[in-house]
């Protein structure tokens, strides 16, 4: 690059000087946004801590609506919903006690008959979710909007640090200046604004809390069968939470097929991995317990062992 | 159904081969004999009751449809209150090959016959595409993506990341009823009692 | 390394989140074929390991009573699942599971004969000389009598376990069961049985169903069963007491109820 700091430079500056502070302005401003990010946010005091019940779990682990499945499959576990001939919900009976917000508002949803796919839309419904997710914010395990629009800032300035560079490039390049190094750093530049743009909507502490749940939760996998009818309705909501639908069509596959649950798993396992438990097949093994496994269908028959 | 053929060479003749055994021969042969007359079909031994060994074998085929239901839980759903009975048909002459490759065989024979539940062929499709199954040996996983359709079901695999790309046709729902009173068509009760 | 003591419950990873939160519990039984040689033990087991809790593998597939010489490859299999979980003993059947290259995929009774006596016994040798703990042979239901029997069932236990020198797990559910079926007394076999030689007693569930009691371990333990516990524990109190539930569990308060159930017939400390 031409080191001469001729009357050509563009803006008069010196092209090693505007790389310099170019290269400067882009280093602070990414520091600036991932102190941002690693920040512990002031509200998540540990007043607000304790363990996460299974509509929190499943709203951090998939949303409003795996939230909503959560409270299907406990509602469903508990036995106060069922699903009629025209697939539409109703409930069995006065809600039971105990409630969240958000089973008060499913149940009273499936009341109405509502479908299990239109409950997200469902205004009391909504309300619920809308406080199921503020509180999560509140113990800083999602970013809220205004968190999420703030970390994007830096990011946004970094977009503007490349409109600046565009903007010499071209002048530089039209005042036959070379342009070389300047590319290369608003390459670097760009890589940033596209890493540091996506802003996950979990924290770290929301992405750690979700590991811990899992860990003390590995009974509920798919992989275990898990015997929801011993571990009741809140094993049934947290096994939705953490493991996805699989879990509503695994503790009560009528409900869910006629309910027309949607079947895919909330993180990587569940129904499409299943195919690959298996037995020894051929060697004769075909595993598992030492009698009967009647598994709700039918009972088993005379054992012996 | 009748006159399903035992696996290809280990009928319940291997045994009588061996009867020749000078010192367990004959155990060895009404062993046999017994274990083909409860899950091959065979004709009953000498000297046993009809009773006990009847009851003996529709023990050992509801054990067996329990345990292929916990590998084919869809399966099994689809087939709701029928599951038993559809299982038992199918299997009673069938000795086991172990459950999976169990459930798998009337997999297919039903989407043969037409009647395989909609629940029942996304999980056939599910399987079809992670593990390659020749209907004789173990079952071995797929490494290259596949594609696999029943009963109108479609899903794919890819780098061992399944997806159902299109769910079995289900029946129009029935009309709607309006307000309480409506029954439970979940086709499984209330079943967490506290 | 301890023996089992008091009450256990079977370790089904359908059940695993119920089994770990037994606060008093001892010692579970874990059937063999489910774990592992090698690799990560299933995790809910590793945890009670941990826990430094008794853990019994209980095999289901070796057929010691068959005709054929038992398979190597089980018993190695058998063997090193007692050294994973560092078990004081292992259990079996006395019974058969395959022949003629056909498997029952169930257990299945032995004529009562000499032969058949012979031919457990060399089985048990052969397994005893791979193992590297002690053996408890567990006496099964059957619904079929043989027309070959030669010794009633207390002669053919006692003399199976003079011969081997194995421990008897004795399963009360079975031994009301076959009473109830063949129409005899289980306290008169409870009275000939070599009790001093039990290493723990199983206690299940079943049902009667078409004139038969069946042994499910899939539907709650009936009372005739609790109260065949207490018969025994008068006689002779086993060391331990494990009940066995392979399906259709029931909600946790109803497993709970039938776990202090046993530990009050054998006045053992509730594990609940």
């Amino acid at each position: 690059m031409n080191v001469h700091a001729a009357s050509g430079d563009t803006w008069g500056i010196p092209g090693p000087t505007f790389l310099r502070l170019y290269l400067a302005a882009a280093a602070v401003l990414v520091a600036l946004s991932v102190w941002h990010r690693l920040r512990r946010p002031a509200s998540a005091s540990d007043a607000v801590s304790g363990p996460l019940d299974p509509q929190q779990a499943a709203y951090l682990n998939g949303g409003p609506r795996l939230a909503v499945h959560a409270a299907v499959g406990g509602l469903r576990g508990a036995g106060a919903i069922g699903v009629g001939p025209d697939r539409r919900l109703l409930t069995t009976g006065p809600a039971p006690t105990g409630l969240t917000p958000l089973d008060q508002a499913v149940h009273w949803a499936a009341h109405q008959r509502a479908r299990a796919g239109e409950l997200p839309q469902d205004q009391r419904v909504r309300t619920a979710l809308d406080q199921l997710r503020a509180g999560l914010e509140q113990r800083g395990l999602l970013l809220s909007h205004q968190r999420r629009t703030a970390a994007r800032h830096w990011a946004l300035g970094l977009v503007g640090l490349l409109a600046i560079g565009g903007y010499r490039f071209f002048t530089g390049l039209s005042n036959g200046r070379p342009v070389g190094y300047l590319m290369l750093a608003m390459f670097a530049v760009l890589a940033a604004v596209l890493v540091l743009w996506r802003v996950p909507d979990r924290t770290r502490a929301g992405r750690a809390a979700l590991r811990d749940l899992r860990r003390q939760h590995t009974h509920l996998a798919p992989a275990s069968s898990p015997a929801f009818a011993t571990y009741g309705a809140a094993g049934a909501a947290m096994g939705v939470a953490l493991y996805g639908t699989a879990s509503l069509w695994a503790l009560d596959p009528g409900f869910a097929e006629q309910a027309e649950i949607q079947r895919q798993a909330a993180s990587g396992s569940g129904w499409s991995s299943g195919g690959t438990s298996g037995d020894g097949g051929g060697s004769s093994c075909s595993g598992g317990s030492s009698c009967g496994g009647g598994g709700g269908c039918g009972g088993g028959g005379g054992c012996g062992g | 159904m009748t006159g399903a053929p035992p696996p290809a060479g280990n009928g319940p003749r291997a045994a009588v081969d061996r009867a020749g055994d000078p010192t367990t021969g004959r155990l060895a042969q009404r062993q046999a004999e017994l274990v083909a007359a409860l899950v091959a079909g065979g004709p009953p031994p000498a000297g046993f009751a009809p009773g006990p060994l009847a009851a003996t074998r529709a023990a050992l085929l509801r054990k067996r449809a329990g345990e292929v239901a916990r590998h084919w839980p869809l399966l099994a759903a689809g087939l709701g209150a029928g599951w038993p009975s559809t299982f038992a048909d199918w299997a009673a002459n069938r000795p086991t090959v172990g459950s999976l490759r169990d459930g798998w065989d009337l997999a297919r024979a039903l989407r043969e016959r037409g009647a395989l539940p909609p629940a029942g062929a996304e999980e056939l499709v599910a399987r079809e595409v992670v593990l390659r199954y020749d209907g004789r040996s173990t079952p071995r996983p797929r490494r290259l993506p596949a594609v696999a359709r029943a009963g109108g079901a479609v899903a794919a695999q890819i780098a061992g990341r399944v997806r159902l790309l299109r769910p079995a046709p289900r029946p129009p729902a029935a009309l709607p009823a309006g307000g309480d009173g409506v029954p439970d068509a979940a086709g499984s009760a209330a079943w967490i009692s506290d | 390394m301890t023996g089992p003591y008091g009450v256990g419950i079977g370790w089904r990873p359908e059940i695993a989140g119920f089994v770990a939160e037994l606060p008093g519990l001892r010692f579970v039984e874990v059937v063999a074929e489910s774990v592992p040689a090698t690799g990560p033990l299933p995790p809910g087991l590793a945890q009670l390991r941990e826990r430094a809790l008794t853990v019994v593998p209980h095999g289901v597939r070796l057929s010691l009573g068959g005709a054929e010489p038992v398979d190597p490859a089980r018993v190695a299999h058998l063997a090193a699942v007692a050294q994973r979980v560092d078990a004081p003993l292992v259990s079996e059947h006395i019974a058969f599971v395959r022949a003629g290259g056909l498997e029952a995929g169930h257990l299945l009774p032995l004529p009562r004969s000499r032969e058949a006596v012979d031919a457990v016994c060399a089985n048990v040798a052969r397994a005893q000389a791979d193992l590297p703990v002690p053996i408890a042979l567990e006496p099964i239901a059957a619904l079929v009598d043989w027309p070959d029997d030669e010794l009633d069932e207390a002669d053919f236990l006692t003399e199976i376990l003079d011969r081997t020198g194995a421990l008897l797990l004795l399963d009360v559910a079975n031994v009301h069961a076959n009473a109830r079926n063949r129409g005899t007394d289980p306290l008169a076999l409870l009275d000939r049985l070599p009790l001093e030689r039990v290493g723990y007693v199983h206690v299940a569930g079943g049902a009667e169903r078409g004139g038969f009691y069946h042994d499910t371990h899939t539907d709650p333990v009936p009372p005739a069963v609790l109260e065949l516990v207490g018969a025994l524990c008068a006689r002779r109190r086993p060391p331990a007491l494990l009940l066995e539930r392979d399906g259709d569990y029931p909600p946790a308060a109803e497993l709970r109820a039938e776990l202090d159930a046993l530990a009050a017939a054998a006045n053992f400390p509730a594990v609940t």
